[in-house]
């Protein structure tokens, strides 16, 4: 069973690097507030599974780093559908 | 007296970057020279293309714009920070420039300050 | 249509609910004539907003943002408060629909 990772720290917190540690290969990333800016560190590598939730992308004009980085941006319906289908979710 | 203020931290997180904002505009409103720097994930203040409508907040970038109009002297880019954070000049407002962050940068101010 | 909304000191809670006709109304309760003297910088002030989303936080950074724009002539602080009585940001910002400028007590 995978886990949601709920991340809202910028790159410059050490939960944002605690948070990618603890990510495994079917879990799933969702970046929220400063945590977007992550999109755009050329010193992280983000799992396969990122996703940015999208006002915080174009707040912070990061729409491009989203679309070199692999994530995907979602929308705020989409995150809470997400959190409800579920089990297991760890709000760093 | 020359002041210096850093902003290290992001915009939109806590509002260290906004009373750093507030103090340099109450500086220079008073035509003390003021200069503002952006370090680490504070540089992301200058990203050119901010939108937070949808997070009920001010662009940080056009309030920034109006520094220089205020007297605010110089918006400084550390050219680590930007390419940290893949941005180039170009990203950029426009009234930032790049600069290389040495000690002897912070000695040309008589008064830095980090909040 | 209903009056927009103003907080304890008059200020409109949304710039975006201004009209010529609400900054007419916020002028006579002002004691404030509006003239093309002022309508120059109400328009002034609404552009800025509209480009920095902040008021100028202060008199003397209202002076410099009027300055910029107009000159020495106009950007001043007698002429400001020749035309906007009381604290010119504070009546100039009121009238023009920006929000309370930050550092004027």
């Amino acid at each position: 069973m995978y886990t949601l990772h709920l991340l809202n720290k910028s790159p410059d917190h050490p939960r944002f690097e605690a948070c990618l540690a603890a990510v495994s290969a079917d879990d799933v990333l969702v970046l929220t507030e400063n945590a977007v800016l992550g999109l755009a560190c050329v010193n992280e590598t983000l799992p396969l599974k990122s996703y940015a939730l999208e006002s915080d992308v174009k707040a912070r004009a990061l729409q491009d780093a989203v679309a070199a980085s692999g994530a995907k941006t979602i929308d705020s319906a989409t995150l809470v559908a997400l959190t409800e289908t579920t089990h297991r979710i760890m709000s760093w | 007296m020359n002041v210096l203020i850093v902003i290290d931290r992001a915009p939109y997180g806590d509002w260290s970057g906004r009373e750093s904002l507030d103090m340099a505009f109450s500086l220079a409103a008073f035509d003390k020279p003021v200069a503002l720097l952006f370090r680490g994930a504070g540089i992301n203040w200058l990203r050119h293309g901010q939108l937070p409508e949808d997070i009920g907040q001010k662009s940080g970038e056009r309030n920034l714009a109006a520094a220089p109009i205020f007297g605010v002297s110089d918006l400084l880019a550390d050219q680590q920070a930007a390419s940290d954070y893949r941005l180039t000049l170009d990203q950029l407002l426009p009234a930032a420039s790049l600069v290389e962050v040495r000690p002897e940068l912070y000695r040309q101010y008589d008064h830095v300050i980090s909040l | 249509m209903t009056a927009p909304q103003r907080n304890n000191e008059g200020f409109l809670e949304n710039a975006s609910e201004w009209t010529p006709a609400i900054a007419q109304d916020i002028a006579t309760e002002s004691d404030v004539e509006l003239t093309e003297k002022h309508w120059e910088i109400i328009r002034l002030l609404r552009s800025f907003y509209k480009k920095h989303e902040i008021s100028p936080p202060s008199n003397r950074l209202f002076v410099k943002a009027v300055k910029e724009q107009l000159g020495e002539e106009k950007g001043n602080s007698i002429y400001l408060m020749q035309l906007f009585s009381g604290t010119p940001a504070k009546t100039a910002c009121r009238i023009a629909g920006l929000p309370r400028p930050t550092n004027c007590l």
